[in-house]
């Protein structure tokens, strides 16, 4: 009898995990291979703790993320999550496909107001719902060599006038040394320097009408900014892989985020980007152990205003009829959010990747990172860094009003191909900016 | 034969048929026929689609960019298929001759085509990077040709003429074989016969390797037309910027999120414009 009830017991059991089995697909943009492994071991944790659920990890190229995704639906293989930039969440949120409930609930059960408050706006569309959940994010500005500033009589590149100046006295072409690198590829990257640019000259994608503004003098004005500096890039195209000319010392100053941080102060991972996969167009260079001494960075540039520039990262669940698969993928997402999982996915990328949750960054052991970076730059410059997210600024929100059609133009590359017709094909500023416009114009008005 | 038998056997004669028409119908026929009808449509990615009759053709036929497109693709087509054509037939004569180690030659020749193309595209773009590159090293620094560095793959200019090189240089290993295969089955005698005649080696290949080479070098140039006009991966990944039509129709409709309808559309054109080429091409160049 007794053996029977068991039998029954288990296999009422082993039939209600069945019955719960379902299966989370989770796209990740980060495709490195060690950071993939972080995120399979915060899987299989969570598989360990929900009998019955799968994650599968996919890890897609953020350039790819959009074009991947309306394959996916096309072909009804919508994975149940993704995490990738909020641009691309905003155009994810006006296709129609995004499960707000499952975020609604998530900042529900989390609680609003521990989310860092701009991060939040970010990613709300105009009638309140949550196109997706911050994540992580990262602060942008110019990493320079102090040393040749210092040298050279430099004051540090915070306007454009000393962008300009530096990039002139540190470019010698006929030596293979270049003065500054900004994007004139047409991808993200180009398009995340130009936004710094621009914000710091009050250009603007829309006014708080949500009427297109584009096509203005101080847009204008920074385009002609931008195909300046590009004459002291190295010759041609160029995008944030580049950035190794820097590492190899061929370059005075250059864009980029935080997430250079410890490539800059550790030489295993300088070594890991300048040979390994991430950099295949070159073939390496050694690392400098006073090259973190010799940078420094300056992340707020002025010109008619003072702007500094970020972006983040979200977590979007996608609609989906399975209400089990909904369930757990919301389960999956706050187990994302717990202390001891979120502060292991931070540090796959100490600096790069910043938490949205507060409370997060003065965890003691978020400041004891693996490679003691932050133990480099300390506990309060890193509260610092994080608070930015109660203000960040981009082209999609415009006074706590978001305009999702910002994630459709960012999508499209439309100010990256804009820039490079400049930058490289030489094609007249206001010519580009006309031709920018109209394309906007067409995006908006479907 | 009675009326029924006839009726009969006619019926078996559809049965036979059937099968095979299905088949078509469903591989190739409907396929085509649901793009020309998405592309009459602006199609949203939850599947919501409204018709927009004509719009997704007008404004691509209004988009300066198009044009411009076509234009690079008109010079890619040439530059690759006459390079390719005359490069294969090159070392296919080459090839035919009786030397050492013929085999051995024959066999590396293909290597270009088996490579993977992601890879040697990396391997293209380390000897042209501008500050690292052997190509500038050599020409820069080592031979002193000139003081300013180059990015050959970068600069629209030149890029555009790198991609065509690129692909002569991957694909004339598929032309060289087909040819050739050909050129190893032209009987010894027309030559003794040409030579006879007085023919020298010019003579020899004008009046007897060509005619006989003729079928081979038009299968050739019309495979090589239909695949590069389709050619997306080799472009795109060594040069982005050179906006063939297929690496339009990427921007236009995959950069970011697809936009079916006006992908469907461009398709349309593009097969419109290849089964006219290929028209001609069989008419009036090669008068099958």
């Amino acid at each position: 009898m007794k053996n029977q009830t068991a039998l029954i017991i288990s296999g009422g059991l082993l039939f209600s995990q069945l019955a719960n089995a379902t299966t989370v697909e989770f796209w990740t943009a980060q495709t490195q291979t060690d950071r993939m492994q972080t995120i399979e071991l915060l899987a299989s944790t969570f598989e360990a703790l929900n009998d019955g659920v799968t994650v599968n990890i996919v890890p897609v190229d953020e350039n790819e993320m959009a074009t991947q995704m309306a394959a996916a639906v096309a072909a009804g293989t919508t994975p149940q999550l993704v995490e990738v930039n909020s641009e691309i969440i905003m155009a994810l949120g006006e296709e129609g496909i995004v499960n707000t409930k499952v975020h609604d609930s998530v900042v529900a059960d989390i609680g609003k107001e521990r989310f860092h408050k701009g991060a939040l706006t970010t990613l709300t569309s105009p009638d309140d719902q949550y196109y997706g959940l911050p994540y992580h994010g990262w602060i942008q500005g110019i990493w320079y060599r102090k040393d040749w500033f210092d040298e050279k009589g430099l004051a540090a590149p915070n306007s454009w006038e000393n962008i300009e100046a530096a990039a002139k006295a540190l470019t010698d072409k006929a030596n293979n040394q270049y003065g500054i690198l900004i994007g004139t590829k047409q991808d993200s990257y180009t398009e995340q320097v130009f936004t710094q640019l621009a914000l710091s000259n009050n250009a603007a994608e829309f006014d708080e009408k949500g009427s297109l503004i584009f096509n203005s003098p101080a847009t204008l004005e920074t385009i002609e900014f931008y195909k300046t500096l590009s004459q002291y890039n190295p010759p041609g195209p160029q995008n944030w892989r580049a950035r190794d000319y820097y590492l190899q010392g061929k370059m005075g100053m250059f864009f980029y985020s935080t997430y250079i941080m410890d490539d800059l102060a550790l030489a295993e991972v300088a070594k890991g980007s300048l040979t390994s996969e991430n950099f295949k167009e070159l073939s390496g260079g050694t690392f400098d152990p006073n090259l973190v001494k010799n940078t420094a960075f300056a992340p707020i540039i002025s010109h008619k205003s003072a702007a500094s520039y970020g972006t983040l990262s979200g977590l979007v669940a996608l609609k989906t009829s399975d209400m089990t698969q909904s369930d757990a993928t919301k389960d999956f997402i706050e187990f994302m959010y717990d202390p001891a999982s979120y502060i292991t996915f931070l540090h796959m990328a100490p600096g790069g990747m910043n938490p949205m949750l507060k409370g997060i960054a003065e965890d003691p052991a978020y400041l004891d990172d693996p490679n003691g970076v932050f133990k480099l730059y300390g506990a309060d410059k890193m509260k610092k860094i994080v608070s930015g997210f109660d203000d960040i600024r981009s082209f999609s929100v415009v006074k706590g009003k978001t305009f999702p059609e910002s994630g459709e133009i960012f999508a499209k590359s439309v100010i990256p191909r804009m820039l490079y017709s400049v930058a490289i094909e030489n094609e007249a500023p206001q010519a580009a900016l006309d031709e920018a416009e109209q394309e906007m114009k067409a995006i908006i008005a479907k | 034969m009675s009326s029924l038998l006839k009726k009969s056997e006619s019926q078996l004669g559809l049965k036979l048929v059937a099968p095979a028409v299905g088949i078509i119908a469903l591989l190739v026929i409907y396929p085509i026929a649901f793009n020309v009808y998405l592309s009459f449509f602006d199609v949203q990615l939850n599947g919501n689609r409204t018709f927009v009759g004509l719009d997704n053709y007008t404004n691509l036929l209004s988009n300066p960019r198009y044009y411009h497109s076509v234009g690079i693709s008109i010079v890619y087509l040439i530059g690759t298929v006459i390079g390719t054509t005359i490069l294969g037939l090159a070392a296919a004569i080459l090839m035919n001759q009786d030397f050492r180690f013929r085999n051995l030659a024959r066999g590396l020749i293909l290597l270009p085509y088996f490579a993977p193309v992601i890879s040697v595209v990396f391997g293209w773009q380390f000897i042209f990077d501008p500050v690292n590159g052997i190509y500038n090293h050599m020409v820069v620094d080592v031979l002193g040709l000139t003081d300013t560095r180059d990015n050959l793959i970068g600069n629209p200019d030149s890029a555009l003429f790198v991609v065509i090189v690129f692909d002569i240089w991957k694909h004339f290993p598929i032309a060289y074989l087909l040819f050739l295969a050909k050129l190893q089955s032209v009987p010894k005698d027309l030559y003794e016969a040409a030579a006879i005649d007085g023919q020298n080696a010019w003579g020899r290949f004008w009046h007897v390797t060509l005619p006989e080479l003729r079928f081979v070098i038009a299968t050739v140039v019309l495979l090589r037309v239909i695949w590069n006009l389709n050619r997306f991966e080799d472009v795109y990944l060594l040069a982005p910027n050179v906006e063939t039509l297929p690496i339009f129709t990427y921007y236009q409709a995959f950069a970011g999120l697809v936009d079916q309808g006006i992908a469907a559309a461009i398709s349309v054109i593009q097969l419109l414009v290849l089964v006219g080429l290929i028209w001609l091409y069989v008419r009036k160049v090669l008068k099958w």
